[in-house]
This record gives structure tokens, sequence and C-alpha cells, in this order.
């Protein structure tokens, strides 16, 4: 196994070939007093998905792990301090005006909590016909038609929708709704910031697959933001997984979730807690890490504290982001051949 | 076996609760949510029995009653919650207020909120926080002592014991919840409520959560009621398990029963949509959306959206049949006609 590993060089992408290329996108936050002291909230970031076929890629992490941070950036809501993104071949951060506008009919998100997406005082089907109004500049007509054709590919329709606010709506309708919304534009690219965390077990089965329809008929990729496992296989076609804003592997999800090599994965996928009564041997679960501030600035690996694996490099060096088989990538001292370490 | 816990008293019994919250305009009511509809179940000693169900179907409303914690707007019409205190039975909704929160609450029942960050004062160590709950029960506090207690407490949920001079917004979501989830098991209660327990917290800190509640429980041989939407909370946690559904008990039995062998349509649904790990075939989910609580459906509440729903269905509400001994279902389905 080690001896088919090898130390990823940094090579120069031609991102022409990539829908998205995140390149080594690291962004500082500020803590303490007046936020004067940083900390890395993202450490040098990469992922890209295919311009040819549409992927459904998901992002894995726990609270604090960078995922929305990393989300924001795509979405041009914050600017990185280091790494670049490139959608398309253009550097999203150095748009033209004219460009802004193509950007966001492109690129489309819906967020977590669907009740406080839209406005109470509003109805709902204001939100669809502004969006086709400023982003799409079509007439009233067309856009009716649009906005039907798009809400029915969701499950609903502009009848059942016209006029209402969202307390006319439970949280399920809501969330297709969202997703109506942000693919009205037929965007390339969809970002989805755990969509289904908000909804009941019953209810979820239903978005999850209409993400599946977004990849399949509208030949959309979607980033699926979670940190929910289970669901993450169910819909998954890629995987990369962050813990305190470093990518720490990465690959197609067969083999990520059958064989997951960094021991952090491994630790979330022995923590799911599953919907099967006969399951009853679970691993033991390990230690929390009780500060996090502390696992940030960590000189070394920042999951070391709570590995079971832990050796004293891991505590003074980070690991590089070693490829394995070609077909994924994984960022752990364990991987290394012997010639690295 | 599965009856042994049936020779021993229930601890706790809940009888025809009827509750829900009155919506007023200008002093008078105008509305009722009617969010627990006539339910009745009992606890019995050494059990934990879990409360599943979608947001809305009134679980956490029932876990309000069943703690006595009853506020406007909340509001009980009728039924008793009947905990035994010292071999006799007290009904919770008749007690004195003072009284209860003085000598029931945390000492014989104690609730685990979901959301840590509304519990601990944020101006409070966490230290004075439980010296604050030592003296209002009435224990002679000496510092000392409690500092050697409260390490032992803390290291059986895995707490480093310097946290207890840390303030709230020092420690970690999952530190937090285990340190209220430690505060609230000080008295050694014999029945703890726990109200989605691990809902705000990450994967890994919930297992670890949940282990520990669990290994608490099997230890002291308290009883345990567990709030949850997540089934899979439920799986590893029940013995026995309860499935809500707007307002109403629709199925109660053994955890294992409930899970391999589901009878109301509502819970063969919500168990067959549920996604298990490894698997991407495609599955359907429950069509339809929870009924307003406010104007029910007449007849059983999940009819709408119900794949057997027969004439009766729509017009009474069908009764709780006991199908086996301690295996309850409310559905046409299944009534000797």
């Amino acid at each position: 196994m080690l001896a088919i590993c090898k130390e990823v060089k940094i090579l120069s992408v031609d991102v022409g070939n990539y829908l998205l290329y995140v390149d080594r996108v690291t962004k500082f936050f500020g803590y303490g007093l007046l936020g004067l002291r940083k900390f890395k909230a993202l450490d040098e970031v990469s992922l890209s998905l295919p311009l040819q076929e549409p992927r459904l890629f998901v992002l894995i992490g726990e609270t604090g792990s960078g995922k929305t941070t990393l989300l924001r950036i795509i979405l041009r809501m914050i600017e990185p301090d280091m790494g670049s993104v490139y959608y398309k071949s253009k550097n999203v951060f150095k748009l033209r005006s004219s460009e802004v506008k193509w950007y966001r009919r492109e690129v489309q998100a819906i967020f977590q909590d669907p009740y406080e997406t839209f406005n109470p005082l509003r109805t709902i089907d204001s939100y669809l016909f502004d969006v086709s109004k400023y982003l799409l500049s079509i007439g009233k007509k067309e856009a009716e038609a649009l906005v039907d054709e798009t809400l029915r590919f969701v499950g609903l329709s502009l009848d059942r929708v016209k006029g209402k606010r969202i307390r006319e709506f439970s949280g399920g309708e809501l969330q297709r709704i969202s997703i109506a919304r942000a693919i009205l534009t037929r965007p390339s690219l969809l970002l989805a910031d755990e969509p289904v965390s908000m909804l009941d077990a019953s209810l979820r089965v239903n978005i999850l697959n209409i993400f599946k329809d977004v990849r399949d008929k509208l030949k959309t990729s979607v980033i699926y933001v979670t940190h929910d496992l289970a669901t993450a296989y169910y819909v998954g076609d890629e995987m990369a997984v962050l813990y305190r804003g470093v990518l720490v592997e990465s690959g197609s999800i067969e083999y990520v979730y059958n064989d997951p090599l960094h021991p952090y994965t491994q630790l979330l996928l022995n923590s799911i807690l599953e919907p099967d009564i006969n399951i009853k041997d679970r691993v033991k679960p390990i230690k929390l890490s009780s500060i996090e501030i502390k696992e940030f600035l960590t000189p070394g690996c920042k999951f070391a504290n709570r590995c079971p694996y832990v050796t004293p490099k891991c505590n003074k060096e980070a690991p590089p982001l070693i490829r394995v088989n070609g077909k994924r990538a994984v960022r752990c001292w364990l991987y290394t051949t012997s010639s690295n370490t | 076996m599965p009856e042994k816990h049936l020779e021993k008293d229930a601890i706790l019994k809940v009888v025809n609760v009827d509750g829900g919250y009155v919506i007023r305009y200008g002093g008078r009511p105008v509305k009722f949510i009617h969010a627990v509809d006539n339910v009745s179940l009992e606890l019995y000693p050494n059990r934990i029995v879990g409360i599943a169900g979608e947001s809305g179907c009134g679980k956490s409303t029932l876990a309000k009653i069943i703690y006595g914690a009853i506020e406007p707007p909340l509001e009980v019409k009728q039924g008793s919650v009947l905990l035994k205190v010292s071999e006799e039975y007290e009904d919770l909704l008749k007690a004195d207020r003072a009284y209860v929160a003085k000598e029931i609450w945390w000492k014989v029942i104690s609730y685990i909120p979901q959301n840590s960050m509304n519990v601990l004062n944020p101006m409070k160590k966490i230290r004075d926080s439980f010296i604050e709950t030592f003296k209002f029960h009435g224990m002679a506090v000496d510092k000392k002592e409690v500092t050697k207690y409260i390490s032992e407490v803390f290291s059986t949920f895995g707490v480093p014991v310097d946290a207890i001079n840390a303030y709230p917004h020092q420690l970690s979501g999952g530190m937090r919840q285990r340190i209220v989830i430690s505060l609230s098991l000080l008295f050694d209660p014999k029945i703890v409520l726990a109200d989605e327990p691990t809902t705000a917290v990450d994967v890994v800190t919930q297992l670890g959560i949940l282990t520990s509640l669990k290994e608490w429980q099997r230890e002291k041989k308290s009883s345990m009621i567990i709030v949850s939407h997540d089934m899979g909370v439920h799986a590893y946690m029940d013995d026995e398990v309860v499935i809500m559904y707007a307002g109403n008990i629709v199925e109660r039995g053994e955890a294992e029963d409930v899970f391999n062998d589901p009878l109301h349509p509502y819970t063969k649904i919500l168990i067959s949509s549920l996604i298990k790990k490894g698997e991407k075939t495609i599955k359907k989910g429950i069509a339809g959306s929870p009924p307003d609580l406010s104007n029910p459906p007449p007849g059983c509440r999940f009819h709408p959206r119900c794949p057997f729903a027969m004439d009766i269905c729509r017009r009474e509400k069908p009764p709780s049949i006991e199908v086996e001994k301690s295996r309850f279902v409310a559905c046409w389905l299944y009534a000797k006609r």
C-alpha cells in the first residue's frame, strides 16, 4: 500500500478543463481581544469539478471545519487572503462588472434553514419572479411558464405557490421552493449548505432525490455540504473531508466511504448512528476536543490531539497531501513513503 | 425477556393527557393548537423510552407536560401525570409548583435541554452554576468538597476538570452539552427526561454523549425518556419506542419490534425512508406534509397521507389497539371487526 503512494506535486493546471477550480484558498479570521490575533479558518484548500460531466460533490465536516467559509468564497461573498477560485477559466474575484451578473446566473446557492431564507411579509412567488426579471431579463408571460415548469420539477406548481407567504408552507415545501429559486436560472453549479439538516427524516430523502434529478436532468453540478455521511453516500459521486480548515481526505465517494484512509474520516464513519436496531456493537467514541482554537493554531496535524495513531512527528509538522492510487488524496503521515518520512 | 419490566410498578404514568397552546388576541382565546391529544404511557424502572416523530408532532410538548413545566400559552385540558415518589403516586400537574421545583425536579425527575447555551449563565463560571444548584436544593456546600464531587461527575462524561473554572463561552458546544448533562444528573434522579439532547452537536460528539448517558443509566438503573426526531438515536438508545404523529401516539412497543416489524402505515413509511450506511438505491419519503394542529383532519390524523386510508379512517379516530402484550397501534387496519 505504502509503495504506491507518492507526494503530490504542485503543478500548474490548465483551468480550462474545469468547471470550478479552487486553488489553494486560505482565509484568516481574527480572534481574541478585538480580533487582533489571527488563525487560519481555511488552510490551502484545493478542489475541482470537471467541465464535461456534472458531478455531485460532497463536502463533509463538523461545525467549525470551514465548509461554509469555503462556500462563501466560491459565492464571492468573502474574498480569500491567498489563493483563487476559477470558474469556467475565469478568476471569480477578477470578474468585470458585466460578468458578475453572468456569474450569479451560473452559480446559485441554497441554505440550511428554509424559514430564514424568505421574508415572512413577502409572497413566495415574488422571489421567483424577481430572479426571472433581474437575472434572466425575461417578460412576464415567459417568466410564468418558466417558474411553473421549475416548480413542477421540484414537485410543486405555480398555482400551489402563488400569493402565499412562508407560514403557509411546511419546511420541506419551503426547501423545495428554495431549490426552485436556485435552479430557475439553470445554473451550471449549485451550492447547497446543509439543505436537509433542518428537515424531518421522512422528508429528507425527497429533497435528496431532487438533487439527483438536478444532476441527471439539468446537468448541473452540485456541491452538497453536510456533516451527515449516510446521506452523503446516498447522493454523492465525490467527496472531500474538511477538519479545522484543512482538507484531510478527498476522492471518489466509493473509495473514501468504503475504505477511509485518514483517521478522522474513519472516526466520522464509525460515529454514524444508524437507524438500524440490529447493530449493537459500535466503536468506543474517542476523546472530544475541548478548546477549538488550540487545534487551529497547532503547527502540526490539526487532528493529532485526538488521533489514536499519533506520532511525535504529527505534533510538529503538518502532513502533506498524498495522492493514493491516483484517484484519491489523504493528508496524513501514515501514508507517506519511507523516502518522505 | 421483554415482559420482565411489567412485573414491577410503573414509576411514571401519563394518563389521558390532553394539552396544547392557546393563542390569545386581546386577552381572548382565538385558537387552540391541539399538540397533545389524549396520550397515555407508562415508564418502568431501568428502561429507556424514546419518543419519536417529526417536528410539530407534539413530542416536546408532551415532554414539557411530563416534566410539569406548564406555562402559558401551554395549557393542559385534562389528564394526569402520576409520578411515584416514595411508594405513592403524586400528580405533578396538581402539585404545588414551589414544592415540585424544590423536591421533585432534579432529585426525582431531571431534564436535559436541547441547547446548552441557553441554560448556563454566561456571566458565571461553571463551578458557580454547580454551587448554586446545590444551594437551591438545600444542601450544605463546602467548596473543596464540591470541586472533588464535580470532578468525579465530570470524569464519567469525559469533561476535563479544568473546565469548572471556565466561562461557558470558552468551551466548545459538545463540552457545554456534556456539562449540562452532568449537572442534570447531579442528584442521581430516578427519571431523566432528555429533549433532543444531541441535536445541536456533531456526529462524533453525539456518539460520545449518548454512550456516556447509556452507561450512566445502566449503572444507576434509572429510567430515561428520550425525545428525538433522529431515528438513529432511538435505534441506539431505546428499549421501548413511542411513535407520535400530529399529537397522537400512533405506535408503541419494544424498540426491536417497532424497527423490525412496524405496524402503523406512518411508521412503515418512516422506517423505510431512512437512509442507512452505504445505501444508494432510490428511496421514497412520505408525500404531503403534517396537518395543521389548530384544525386537524377528522378521524385518523394521518389519513390524508396514508396509502391504506379507508372510509372509516376519514370519519372516526382509531382506538389504541393492543396487538400483542405491550405493543400498541392506533390504526383501523388492526381493529377486529
